[in-house]
């Protein structure tokens, strides 16, 4: 017990990465704020960088830091595109409630 | 809110159950002998890399709970760049400076920025924070949580060692912003500029989708 809170390894991190993974997905699924939704998939792909970083630390690989580079440009790609979604789903139902639009529904 | 806090507190209790890695002094005597390396032993350098891995562990994952707990939108961005500031700090822990530097200054900078502007246009509490209701939501909830917490902890009990001549000394340039160019403008060239184009696309694509829809516009430029 004390050599696991000591001695930090890949799988503390892999652990962490885990475990706010675990938090987006509680947080994506159970909101139902629409701009919540989306920070909490900003945490999930936060914690895939985590995951990747620590592979790339585990293996001496630079790969894994380029493609954390790509995951961040992407997410603020998919910010930018959602939060604009969120804004026009605003402008045209006065609300940004994930459980009342229902419009592609029926 | 109360499984949630259950979940955390397995997850730590399952890292405890992880793969324990060497012993310190271990690791430091192999990075001078090359050949037989401890595995999954890479980042064990001593009781300071414990401690800030524990403090920025904590920050991470407190600041992404109070994220998702919050009921005010404005608490809840706050508490996120508080968690990504905290992910900045594993990030340098994994010797990865120039994606630390990148996750504070794009991330708790430019897209929080960008969350904290879209909540001042909107600026509405919702009225219900959580989606799922009812004894039967919770206990639908409260499995899922517990079939995650043991796939977690089996992954953490039965991963597989890394390989010995994998991990090695680490080299001297690894993470720094020269490396990490000879990747991302070599190998990764392709991926790179088809990025540049996804960002391109998206800012078109939130220009025309954020745009007010005035009726009036396209008859306009129609007749």
């Amino acid at each position: 017990m004390i050599d696991a809170i000591g001695n930090i390894g890949a799988g503390h991190f892999l652990a962490l990465a885990a475990v706010l993974f675990g938090i987006g997905v509680v947080g994506a699924i159970m909101r139902r704020n629409a701009l919540i939704v989306l920070m909490s998939v900003e945490l999930m792909l936060n914690a895939g960088n985590l995951t990747l970083l620590t592979f790339a630390r585990l293996r001496h690989d630079m790969k894994g830091h380029a493609l954390a580079m790509l995951v961040i440009a992407l997410a603020a790609a998919e910010a930018a595109v959602g939060l604009a979604i969120v804004v026009g789903v605003f402008r045209s139902t006065r609300h940004a409630n994930v459980d009342r639009l229902t419009t592609l529904k029926y | 809110m109360r499984a949630v806090i259950v979940m955390i507190f397995l997850a730590f209790a399952g890292v405890s159950l992880a793969p324990a890695p060497a012993r310190a002094q271990d690791a430091q005597a192999d990075r001078a002998v090359p050949a037989p390396q401890p595995p999954a032993a890479p980042q064990s350098q001593g009781a300071g890399n414990a401690i800030v891995f524990w403090l920025f562990a904590i920050i991470a994952i407190g600041g992404a709970i109070a994220m998702v707990t919050r009921r005010n939108a404005v608490t809840a961005v706050m508490f996120l760049v508080g968690s990504f500031i905290g992910l900045a700090g594993l990030y340098v822990l994994l010797y990865a400076h120039f994606v630390a530097v990148i996750q504070v200054l794009v991330y708790a900078g430019a897209i929080m920025v960008l969350f904290v502007f879209v909540i001042m246009i909107l600026n509405k509490e919702e009225e219900e924070p959580w989606a799922l209701r009812g004894i039967f939501g919770k206990a639908i909830s409260g499995l899922a949580l517990l079939y995650f917490l043991v796939r977690l902890i089996m992954v953490l009990v039965g991963a597989p060692k890394v390989s010995p001549e994998v991990a090695g000394p680490l080299p001297t340039d690894f993470g720094t912003t020269k490396s990490m160019a000879d990747v991302l403008f070599g190998s990764y060239l392709f991926p790179f500029e088809a990025v540049s184009l996804v960002l391109l696309i998206a800012v078109v694509g939130a220009l025309v989708l954020a745009h007010p829809a005035h009726p009036n516009v396209g008859e306009e430029e129609l007749s």
